[in-house]
C-alpha cells in the first residue's frame, strides 16, 4: 500500500451533518413556547420545596435536642446542640455502625452485580437474535408486576435451609433481579447502540464477547451510571427483605431505624438522631449526584 | 439468469464451477446463541429468587405450614382461600389497602402533575428545585415513617402544635381510623409526588413544540393548551404511573408497620391501618400461620393483575373510542 | 486482491414472501470497481451485506475468489466496509479507531502504528489520530472510515453509500477522492448507490437492481446507449429518457398523429403480440423540424439550466386520443435559442438514436 496523497478534502470545520456517535439525552432549547415563570409559579415551586426538604430538616432539629425541649411550646426550630448525645445514645439502643458498614457492603454488592446483568441482559434483548428472545423479555416485564410479597416465604425458608439468616448474602442475592434495569439498559441501547456499530465491529473481527466489553460497554456507561446511581438509592432505602432476612444484631441501616422506633417508649430524640445518622449518607451522595439523578429518572421515563 | 435483457451478458455472469443446490439455511450468521450467555446470569437469579418462589408459595397457600414445622406441611387444597374469605381481618385489610390507596394515588399524581407543569416553565434555579422535589423519594420508608409519626404525634407532634395555634382541636392520628389513613397517605404522597412529577416533566418535554405552536395558532388559551394538548400527550405516561402507583399501594408494608411506633404487625389497637402486605406479615411472622399468609400474597397479586388489567382494558376501550 | 463472485444468491426475509434479492448472479473481476445501483428497496444493500457476511444467503453461494464463502463469517472474509454512517466507535480516538481490526488480529503494535500511519497521510488524517469522532466533521468522520477500511489491506471494499451523508458539495468531491484512491490501491471494491450519478462516474461496471433482480450490468456508457430494458431506460439519466407506447403502423409508431420512424425488423419484431411498440429516445436525441414534418408537442415548462435548456412538452392536444402512454416528452435545446410556453413544436429522434422495446416484456428489441 504505497500511494500518493490524493488533495484533502476542504471541509475544515465541523458540519451539522448526523453524527455516528449515540444519541445524548437531549438538552432542549425551548425558544416558543416556554413562558417565563412568573411570581406566583416561584411561591408555589418554593412552597413545595419546603414541604419536600422540611421533614428532613426537622430530623435534624428534633435530633438535637432533648426530649422536653422538642415538646415545649411553641416548638424549637432551630438545631441544637444535644445531637451528639443523641447519637451516642441511639448507637447504644441499635448497632448504627454496623448497620452503615452493612448497608455499604450490601448496597456496593447490589449495585455491581445488578449493573452487570442488567447491561448484560439489556444487550442481549436490544441488539442479539436468538429464538425466544421477545417471549423471555415479556417474562422480564411481567415480573414488574409481582408483589414482594408473593417470594418472601419460600426465600426466607430458602435462606434459612442455606443457613444465610442474619448474614449479608442473603439481602444480597435476592435483590439481584430487577426487571426494571434489564427494561431499563435494553431500552437504552435499542436506541444509542446503532446496529452499524456492531456490525463494523464484526467486520473488524471482534467476537460478541470483544463486541460487548469493547464496543457496547463504553456506549452503555452513561445508562450504567444511571442503574447504579438508582439502583444504589433503592438497596440503601430497601426494607421488606432485610427486614425479614436480618435481625437487630446484624442488621441494615433501615432495619436498624425500624428496631430504634420500635421501643414501647418511644424516645424521641434517639430516633430521630438515629434517622438523621441513617439517612445522611444517602443526602449527602444525593445532594452531590442528585443532579444526574433527576436527569436519569427523567431520562428513563421518556425511554419508558 | 436473471437478467431482464434479452441480449446475453455473458461476460458479467459468473459461471460458478459448483452450482450450489437450492437449500433453506437457518440463520447461522445472525441469530446469535450468545444472547442465551448473556441473559442467563440474570435468568438464573431469577428462577432461584423469582420463579421458584413465587410457585413454592403457590405451593405453600394449599397446605397448612406452620413457619417452625415447613416438613410437616399439610394439604388443605384451597382452604386457605376459603378461610380468607370469610376473615374479617381480611375485608379490613382490603378495605384499608383501597382507601389508602385511593387516598395516596390520587392527590398525588394531581399534584405531580401541577408541579410538573410548574417546573416546565422556564425557570431560575431549575436544578434546585428538580433536586428538592426528589429528595423524599431518597428517603427511605423506615427514616419517612419515622419522622412523620414524629410530626402526626398526638400530644407532642408538630402537626397538632400547628392545628392548636390556629384553634382547631389535637387530632389523635394514629388512634383513629380515617386519619390514621390520612396520615399514611400523606407520607406515600411525600415520598412520591416528586417523582412522578419528574416523570411528567420528562413527558411533556417531549411533546413536539409545533404542536403548541399549531393549538396557538387555533386560538387555544394556555389553559387549553394544557387540556387538549399537554393532557393528551402525556396519556401513555399518566397510564403508567398510574399503574405502577397501584402496584405500590397493593403491597403497602413498611408505612402502616412503622407508623404506630411500637413495631407491632397489627396495623393499630383495632386494625384501623392494617394494610394487606401487613396483614400478610403478620399471618406469617407473627402468628406463625405460612399457608394462610402465602395466600394472602396470591390474593395481593390477583389484586395487582385484576386493576392493572382494568386499566389497561379502560385505557384500550378510550383508545378505540377516540379513533 | 481477488474477484467476487453470486452465484445465484438468494435472500429472503423472515415472514417475507417475496425475496430482497433473487437468485443475484454476478462476477466481479479482479481489481474492479462496481457500483450497486436502484431504487431504495432494490436489494441493492443487503445484496453487499450478504457479501459482508452481515445477511444470511438462504440459497446459492457467494464466492471471493475462489473461496466460497456462503457460511463463513465476516472476519473470516478478508474484506473491509466502509458504513453509511461511518460506524465510528465513538469512545475511541481515529488511531484506535483505524487500528482496532489489526490489533484484534494479532498484528504488533509497531506494525499497527505504521499502518494507520500511512492510512493516516493518505487521507491528510495525521493531524487527528487523537480526536474522537465527535471532535470530527462529517467529511473527516468520513475518511476515518476510509481509513479503517485501508488500514486492513483486504481482499475486496465493500462501500454502503458512504457518501450518502456529506452535503452536496462535499460528496462530489469525496467522490473524486474515493475514485483517484481506489484506482491507486487497485483493490476490488463493490460500491452501493441509491444516486445513478455517483453510479456511473465511479463504476467500472454498473449493476442495476430492481425489486431484488439485477436488470443488467455492463459499462456505464453501455448502460446509457443501450439499456436491457424500459426500467434501466428510465433509472439510468437525468432528465429520464422519453419512454411512450403507441400502436404500430407502416413504417414506424404512431404519435401525436404523425409517424416516429422505426426499423423494419425492430418494428416487426417488438409489435408481434400486441400491435404496439415502445419506444424510447433521450432528451438530447430529440431533432426540432420544420411544421409538417415530425411530432407536433406544445411546450408546457421551459427549464433554463444555463448550459441547456430542457422544454416540458405535451403531445398536441387534438391528437392525444391515440396515444396510450405518457404523453409528456422532454427536449434538450440550445438555452439561448429555446422556443417559449405555449410555442408549438415538431420533433423527431436523431438517427439511430431511437431505443425500441417490446410493449410486454419491456425488453430492448434490437
Amino acid at each position: 500500500m504505497t500511494v500518493t496523497a490524493p488533495p484533502p478534502v476542504d471541509d475544515a470545520g465541523p458540519d451539522s451533518r448526523p453524527a455516528p456517535v449515540p444519541p445524548r439525552p437531549r438538552r432542549r432549547h425551548r425558544v416558543g413556547r416556554v413562558t417565563k415563570a412568573g411570581p406566583l409559579t416561584y411561591v408555589l415551586l418554593v412552597l413545595a420545596a419546603l414541604v419536600s426538604v422540611f421533614p428532613l430538616y426537622w430530623t435534624a432539629v428534633a435530633g438535637s435536642h432533648t426530649n422536653a425541649e422538642i415538646a415545649a411550646t411553641p416548638p424549637p426550630f432551630l438545631p441544637d446542640a444535644d445531637l451528639f448525645t443523641n447519637i451516642g445514645r441511639a448507637m447504644d439502643e441499635a448497632p448504627i455502625a454496623l448497620a452503615l458498614v452493612n448497608t455499604v457492603v450490601v448496597a456496593g454488592c447490589i449495585t455491581v452485580g445488578t449493573v452487570l446483568c442488567c447491561t448484560l441482559a439489556g444487550f442481549a434483548f436490544a441488539k442479539l437474535r436468538f429464538r425466544g428472545n421477545k417471549v423471555l423479555l415479556g417474562l422480564v416485564i411481567g415480573t414488574m408486576m409481582v408483589p414482594t410479597q408473593l417470594a418472601i416465604i419460600p426465600l426466607f425458608l430458602l435462606i434459612a435451609e442455606l443457613e444465610w439468616v442474619n448474614q449479608l448474602q442473603a439481602v444480597v442475592l435476592p435483590t439481584l433481579v430487577t426487571a426494571f434495569g434489564v427494561f431499563f439498559m435494553r431500552q437504552y441501547l435499542s436506541s444509542a447502540l446503532p446496529d452499524e456499530l456492531l456490525e463494523a465491529g464484526r467486520m473488524d473481527g471482534a467476537s460478541t464477547t470483544r463486541i460487548f466489553w469493547s464496543i457496547v460497554v463504553p456506549v452503555a456507561r452513561p445508562a450504567m451510571a444511571v442503574l447504579a446511581m438508582l439502583t444504589f438509592l433503592t438497596a440503601w432505602n430497601d426494607f421488606f427483605w432485610p427486614l425479614i432476612a436480618l435481625t437487630s444484631d446484624n442488621p441494615t441501616v433501615q432495619v436498624a431505624l425500624a428496631g430504634l422506633g420500635g421501643g414501647y417508649v418511644p424516645d424521641r430524640a434517639v430516633i430521630m438522631a438515629g434517622t438523621l445518622i441513617g439517612t445522611l449518607p444517602i443526602l449527602v451522595v444525593f445532594t452531590v449526584l442528585g443532579r444526574h439523578i433527576v436527569g436519569g429518572i427523567m431520562q428513563g421515563a421518556v425511554k419508558g | 439468469m436473471t437478467i431482464a435483457s434479452d441480449e446475453p451478458q455473458v461476460a458479467s455472469i459468473a459461471a460458478p464451477s459448483v452450482l450450489p443446490g437450492k437449500r433453506r439455511r437457518t440463520s447461522r450468521l445472525t441469530r446469535n446463541r450468545w444472547g442465551y450467555a448473556y441473559v442467563a446470569p440474570f435468568f438464573v437469579l431469577f428462577a432461584c429468587f423469582s420463579l421458584y418462589p413465587f410457585l413454592y408459595t403457590a405451593w405453600i397457600s394449599l397446605h397448612d405450614v406452620d413457619l417452625g414445622d415447613v416438613d410437616g406441611a399439610q394439604w388443605v387444597g384451597l382452604a386457605n382461600y376459603s378461610d380468607l374469605l370469610s376473615n374479617e381481618f381480611f375485608w379490613n385489610a382490603a378495605r384499608n389497602t383501597l382507601t389508602i390507596g385511593v387516598l395516596s394515588t390520587v392527590p398525588q399524581l394531581a399534584m405531580a402533575l401541577g408541579l410538573a407543569h410548574l417546573l416546565n416553565y422556564s425557570l431560575r434555579g431549575r436544578t434546585f428545585f428538580r433536586v428538592a422535589m426528589l429528595l423524599p423519594y431518597a428517603t427511605s420508608i423506615a427514616a419517612a415513617t419515622l419522622v412523620f409519626g414524629q410530626l402526626f404525634g398526638r400530644d407532642y407532634g408538630l402537626i397538632n402544635a400547628g392545628l392548636e395555634a390556629v384553634g382547631f382541636d389535637r387530632v389523635d392520628w394514629e388512634g383513629g381510623s380515617w386519619s390514621s389513613q390520612l396520615a399514611i397517605s400523606v407520607i406515600v404522597i411525600w415520598r412520591w409526588t416528586g417523582y412522578n412529577a419528574l416523570i411528567y416533566l420528562a413527558a411533556m418535554q417531549a411533546i413536539p413544540e409545533d404542536l403548541y405552536e399549531a393549538a396557538a395558532l387555533d386560538g387555544a388559551s394556555k389553559w387549553k393548551q394544557f387540556l387538549h394538548v399537554t393532557v393528551p400527550g402525556l396519556r401513555p405516561t399518566i397510564l403508567f404511573t398510574i399503574v405502577v402507583s397501584t402496584i405500590g399501594a397493593v403491597q403497602l408494608f413498611g408505612e402502616p408497620l412503622l407508623f404506630s411506633g411500637n413495631g407491632t404487625t397489627n396495623g393499630g389497637s383495632s386494625n384501623q391501618y392494617q394494610t394487606l402486605g401487613l396483614l400478610m406479615y403478620d399471618q406469617g411472622w407473627t402468628n406463625f400461620h405460612l399457608g394462610q399468609a402465602a395466600a394472602t400474597a396470591w390474593a395481593m397479586f390477583l389484586i395487582i393483575l385484576v386493576v392493572v388489567g382494568g386499566w389497561a382494558l379502560l385505557a384500550r376501550c378510550r383508545a378505540r373510542a377516540e379513533r | 486482491m481477488s474477484t467476487v463472485t453470486f452465484a445465484q444468491a438468494t435472500r429472503v426475509y423472515p415472514k417475507s414472501d417475496r425475496p430482497a434479492v433473487d437468485a443475484l448472479d454476478l462476477h466481479i473481476g479482479d481489481g474492479e470497481f462496481l457500483v450497486l445501483v436502484g431504487p431504495s428497496g432494490c436489494g441493492k444493500s443487503t445484496s453487499l451485506r450478504m457479501l459482508a457476511g452481515l445477511e444470511e444467503v438462504d440459497s446459492g453461494a457467494v464466492l471471493i475468489g475462489d473461496r466460497d464463502v456462503t457460511d463463513l463469517p465476516p472476519k473470516s472474509r478478508d474484506i473491509a466496509m466502509v458504513f453509511q454512517n461511518y460506524a465510528l466507535y465513538p469512545h475511541m480516538t481515529v488511531e484506535a479507531n483505524m487500528g482496532f481490526a489489526l490489533k484484534l488480529a494479532g498484528v504488533g503494535r509497531a506494525e499497527t502504528a505504521r499502518r494507520v500511519a500511512e492510512a493516516a497521510k493518505i487521507l491528510d488524517l495525521e493531524d487527528y489520530l487523537h480526536r474522537r469522532p465527535k471532535a470530527l466533521s462529517g467529511g473527516q468522520r468520513q475518511r476515518v472510515a476510509m481509513g479503517r477500511a485501508i488500514v486492513r489491506d483486504p481482499q475486496v471494499f465493500l462501500m454502503d453509500e458512504p457518501l450518502s451523508n456529506l452535503d452536496a458539495k462535499l460528496r462530489v468531491q469525496t467522490r473524486t477522492q474515493i475514485a483517484r484512491l481506489v484506482q491507486r490501491l487497485g483493490t476490488t471494491t463493490v460500491y452501493v448507490t441509491h444516486d445513478q450519478v455517483e453510479a456511473m462516474t465511479l463504476g467500472d461496471r454498473v449493476a442495476v437492481l430492481r425489486d431484488g433482480v439485477l436488470q443488467q450490468c455492463d459499462a456505464p456508457g453501455v448502460l446509457y446507449d443501450r439499456p436491457a430494458n424500459v426500467f434501466v431506460a428510465g433509472f439510468i439519466g437525468s432528465p429520464a429518457m422519453n419512454v411512450v407506447t403507441g400502436p404500430a403502423v407502416e413504417g414506424g409508431v404512431r404519435l401525436g398523429g404523425a409517424v416516429l420512424p422505426v426499423p423494419r425488423d425492430q418494428l416487426a419484431r417488438a409489435a408481434a403480440g400486441t400491435g404496439r411498440v415502445t419506444v424510447g429516445f433521450r432528451p438530447e436525441d430529440v431533432q426540432l423540424v420544420g411544421p409538417g414534418a415530425g411530432v407536433p408537442v406544445v411546450v408546457n415548462v421551459v427549464e433554463q439550466l444555463g448550459s441547456d435548456a430542457f422544454l416540458y412538452t405535451k403531445l398536441a392536444a387534438e391528437h392525444t386520443d391515440d396515444v396510450l402512454h405518457p404523453s409528456d416528452v422532454v427536449v434538450r435545446t440550445e438555452p439561448r435559442t429555446a422556443p417559449a410556453q405555449g410555442d408549438q413544436l415538431h420533433i423527431t429522434v436523431r438517427e439511430g438514436r431511437l431505443h425500441v422495446f417490446d410493449p410486454t416484456t419491456q425488453r430492448r428489441v434490437d
